[in-house]
């Protein structure tokens, strides 16, 4: 077995409340090798945004490690831990979260003004992003003129736009139709098949959760079950 | 840099609130720069004023006059090179409420001590052969409008010149070649009125051209040493601070506008601030995905604060320049209290720095706030 | 209304941040006014506490103030023996033959000279002005070159302390009283006989006389009187109304400027409000919605909002009467341009010009709050409702 990409160990959240203390994730381990599609699973309150959250970097476990690619990322300081998403981490949320007054490929070279890359390099990726998510025609339309399921391909693009090791993807079609979802979905397995991304995706759907190779799911903050594929 | 546009579209966003804000900066940073045009205007002729002319009144008050002779007197001390005397005179034209200094003075010697008096030689010339002719400031004519030649009477002010009217004839009109002397005033031969005069051959002051700069301590104070117990002892001192003596009989100044100016900006402040706190609060969610997008907080700060500074600069350069437009000094035309003012361009640069300052500081708030988010609160949050 | 009332100052608690900036912002204004204004109040008290209503000033008939008429000797005895003049126990006429001249001392604030009014009085100007009341020391007597002093001329000018020498008219003078006069301009005036302060003036003559009547009423008839005297060319006007034109220039000037700046500045604060109601609106489109569906009409809508816009700027209007409290009785000075010296005032801060800054701050959350409260009721209630 080759090295994972992302180790989990014993990781382990509470938040407080006042004077109470609120245990979301109890030591939990998990490894995910590269190239994987990660199904997160579970009801409300499970504590499975929260383990997405903590893969991502933008909140830090109680204890255990956190360990992806070569970077044990809960000792990261804030400064350290930005640069590091910028370089690593393509987030795909529920309600897409595009910002209104920039247009789509402005939305998608967002990302890409934290590198160093010139005007014309950020174009070239821009529009990469934005044809494999086959909406090279609508770069300079504003998000209100887009339909749901083109912010959510937008949105797929500016995570993409940086080439980054792990993708995540929180309910990414919680907010969509049928058919957007659907399109949203086969997008998703594209980058894991085609382009060999590493997905890590929460999600209620079951339609959603049938294009993982492998599910997890949590309950009251722990491991119940592994399902392989 | 390429966050510059981030920053203006964000600015963008909600128009009517930016425009609000960035005229409520630029109000303030007119009424700055106005006040301190006016600020300005009180102290500019203690600014101008030569450092070669020292000035000797009574000693009890410059209202109270000496001899002519003391002129002579004076001429005679060593480092003096040239001497000069004037009268308040106090006329009233038509009305009193048109006030307006009126001088008599030696027209020779003062004409040739204070050559920022700017006359063209026919229109002296004209002056100087005429004993009830006058010379008239532009200021003036242009509040009145006269033209040369014009007749003008003046009603006696004080008692001292009789009750008879006095008619002039204007012959002159000057220009102030710097703001050392005033271009709302009239001057016209002391002989005139001392000829009326129920007490002849006094004058209200003198006016000293001294060779060195550097000796005028030492003159003036060998000036009134000559007249000291005589009935007529009088005090010197340079021209400057008898200009200070005059902006200073209003009142401390500097404190009252300086006060009112430092409410102007903290209100700008508070109106600044407030809108960039809302703006920070509605957008509490993007700034959370750039965050999650990798944005260092120190760039979320910039991008924020940078807001701040875009609206101020907008407002302030747009305050200054209204009132480098509009305050001038026929703003105030028709007021002779007031001495002629303008908004300078230092005036108007400091303007501009202060918007700056405004917008940093209204900035820095929210923008510290935005920086602290924490991004999976301000994510919850909203959805 | 009771509901609406509640709802928006609940909601005013909510944003308490925003609110209380946009409060400030008015208060700031509002202090501004009233303290620029309090200025001019206090300065035209002052002058006007000088004039009594049952005293007459005598002035030649071309004259516009004291410093520029003259009265001679004979004529002062002409108006002396005139019936309307109220008699002392003695049967002594109260008139004051007066005489003013500006003397220079150096101020104890910046050093800088200042020309300092200095009264030559009868000797029964005490009686005629009964407002005067010493403080320390006790008057001169007539014929001694003595003087007494104001109480805001002591604080104001340097030297001017009592038992202090001050040298004018090239003699000595010694100060032996101090005293107040209600707050009138003779408190920063130095006074001394005027017969002495004559001759060292080389003056030939009295400026005015002011006399005490026998009644308020009795001022016609003294009018008449000199009028119809072909050997008097004088006029007389009611003491009260001579310091009140007095007032008018300097009064008018701080006025005009006051109102300028505050004019200028509430626009500036009222953007602030607009600002920060348009948000108020914003951020409500869901709950205006709800009152809309229950039945709340448009114009309760407007009401509401213009309510909560004016009540944060009355709240910010109470703030700025507070801030600008404390100078109300601090002293400070300035030149009449009518007398040409220097007059000591306080900061006056009356009832009215508190209510006169709760009305102008009530103006500007109006203003401020009409459009932001226009939009929110014509928010159409099927949208709103739909809105997050």
């Amino acid at each position: 077995m080759t090295m994972a990409l992302i180790e989990l160990r014993d990781v382990t959240k509470t938040y407080k409340r006042d004077a109470i203390e609120i245990p979301v994730l109890e030591s939990v381990t998990i490894s995910v090798p590269e190239g994987d599609y990660l199904g997160l699973m579970g009801p409300s309150g499970s504590g499975k945004s929260t383990l997405l959250n903590l893969l991502a970097g933008i909140d830090r476990p109680t204890g255990g490690s956190i360990r992806i690619g070569d970077t044990e990322i809960s000792t990261l300081s804030e400064r350290a831990l930005a640069a590091w998403r910028a370089r690593h981490i393509g987030f795909i949320f529920q309600l897409y979260n595009l910002i209104p007054v920039l247009t789509a490929f402005e939305n998608v070279e967002l990302p890409l003004l934290l590198t160093s890359l010139s005007k014309k390099q950020r174009r070239e990726h821009v529009m990469t992003a934005l044809n494999i998510v086959s909406l090279a025609d609508r770069a300079a339309h504003y998000p209100r003129q887009l339909s749901g399921g083109q912010e959510q391909r937008v949105a797929i693009a500016r995570a993409i736009v940086t080439d980054p090791t792990l993708l995540l993807a929180d309910e990414p079609t919680g907010d969509l139709d049928a058919k957007s979802a659907g399109e949203v979905l086969t997008l998703l397995q594209r980058l894991n098949t085609e382009y060999k991304k590493t997905i890590v995706m929460v999600t209620h759907d079951p339609h959603a959760a049938e294009r993982a190779t492998h599910l997890l799911h949590l309950e009251k903050g722990t491991l119940v079950e592994q399902v392989g594929a | 840099m390429k966050f510059v546009g981030l920053v203006f579209k964000s600015a963008r966003r909600n128009l009517r609130r930016t425009m609000l804000t960035v005229f409520s900066v630029a109000i303030a940073v007119f009424l700055f720069a106005a006040l301190r045009a006016v600020l300005d205007g009180f102290h500019a002729a203690a600014e101008a004023s030569s450092s070669t002319r020292i000035v000797t009144i009574r000693s009890t008050s410059m209202i109270f006059s000496m001899p002519s002779t003391h002129a002579e007197i004076v001429r005679g001390l060593p480092g003096v090179r040239d001497v000069t005397w004037a009268s308040w005179f106090g006329g009233i034209y038509k009305d009193p409420k048109n006030f307006f200094g009126q001088f008599a003075i030696e027209p020779e010697s003062y004409l040739r001590m204070f050559p920022e008096i700017v006359l063209t030689p026919e229109q002296k010339a004209a002056f100087l052969e005429d004993r009830t002719g006058c010379i008239v400031g532009d200021g003036l004519v242009k509040q009145f409008g006269w033209k040369l030649g014009d007749k003008i009477v003046l009603k006696v002010g004080i008692p001292i010149y009789g009750r008879e009217d006095f008619p002039f004839t204007i012959r002159g009109i000057y220009k102030a070649g710097s703001n050392a002397v005033d271009n709302q005033t009239m001057l016209f031969h002391w002989k005139y009125a001392d000829e009326r005069s129920v007490r002849p051959g006094e004058v209200g002051w003198l006016v000293s051209e001294i060779a060195n700069p550097d000796q005028a301590p030492q003159i003036a104070d060998a000036i009134d040493r000559k007249f000291e117990n005589t009935p007529y002892e009088t005090k010197t001192d340079t021209e400057k601070a008898f200009q200070s003596s005059f902006a200073s009989m209003f009142g401390n100044l500097d404190l009252l506008l300086g006060s009112i100016a430092i409410a102007v900006v903290v209100t700008t402040l508070f109106v600044a601030g407030n809108t960039m706190a809302m703006s920070v609060r509605e957008r509490t969610t993007e700034i959370a995905v750039m965050r999650t997008l990798g944005y260092p907080s120190h760039i979320i700060f910039f991008l924020i604060a940078g807001e701040g500074l875009l609206m101020s600069l907008v407002g302030g350069v747009l305050g200054a320049s209204l009132a480098r437009v509009l305050v001038t000094p026929s703003t105030f035309g028709g007021n002779s209290f007031m001495p002629p003012f303008g908004v300078s361009g230092r005036n108007v640069v400091i303007g501009v720095l202060l918007s700056a300052l405004i917008g940093v500081a209204a900035g820095l708030i929210p923008a510290t706030m935005a920086s602290r988010l924490k991004i999976v609160d301000a994510l919850r949050r909203a959805a | 209304m009771g509901l609406i009332a509640n709802y928006n100052v609940r909601s005013m608690l909510v944003r308490k941040g925003t609110a209380a900036m946009t409060a400030m912002g008015i208060a700031m204004v509002v202090a501004v006014f009233v303290m620029t204004l309090a200025i001019a109040q206090g300065f035209r008290a002052t002058l006007v506490a000088s004039g009594s209503p049952q005293n007459a000033i005598v002035l030649r008939k071309s004259a516009t103030s004291e410093t520029v008429s003259a009265v001679m000797k004979p004529e002062f005895a002409l108006i002396e023996t005139l019936p309307q003049i109220a008699r002392d126990a003695q049967g002594q006429p109260l008139a004051s033959p007066e005489l003013v001249v500006i003397i220079s001392r150096p101020r104890i604030s910046d050093n800088q000279p200042a020309n300092v009014p200095l009264r030559g009085v009868g000797p029964r100007a005490f009686q005629v002005r009964d407002s005067i009341k010493f403080v320390e020391g006790r008057r001169f007597t007539p014929g001694l070159r003595e003087i007494n002093v104001g109480k805001l001329a002591v604080g104001r000018f340097k030297g001017l302390s009592l038992g202090s020498d001050v040298k004018f008219g090239n003699v000595i003078w010694k100060v032996v009283g101090v005293f107040t006069a209600d707050d009138a301009s003779f408190e920063s005036e130095v006074w001394g006989d005027v017969d002495l302060m004559l001759n060292a003036f080389q003056r030939s003559g009295y400026q005015s006389v002011t006399i005490k009547l026998t009644d308020p009423s009795a001022l016609e008839s003294l009018q008449a009187a000199i009028m119809g005297d072909p050997r008097l060319d004088f006029k007389v006007e009611r003491e009260q109304d001579y310091y009140d034109e007095q007032s008018q220039v300097m009064t008018t000037v701080i006025r005009v400027f006051g109102t300028f700046v505050t004019l200028i500045l509430s626009i500036g604060a009222m953007f602030g409000a607009m600002n920060t109601m348009y948000a108020a609106v914003g951020y409500r489109t869901r709950e205006i919605g709800t009152l809309r569906a229950l039945g709340f009409s448009r114009g309760r809508i407007v009401t509401a909002f213009l309510a909560e816009s004016v009540m944060l700027a009355l709240i910010g209007g109470v703030v700025g009467c507070l801030l600008a409290l404390p100078v109300h009785g601090l002293s400070t000075g300035t030149t009449n341009m009518a007398s040409f010296s220097e007059v000591a005032f306080k900061f006056r801060i009356t009832p009215a010009l508190l209510a006169g800054g709760m009305v102008f701050a009530g103006l500007m959350g109006a203003a401020g709050g009409l459009l932001p409260a226009i939009r929110a009721a014509r928010i159409p209630v099927a949208r709103a409702l739909r809105e997050i």
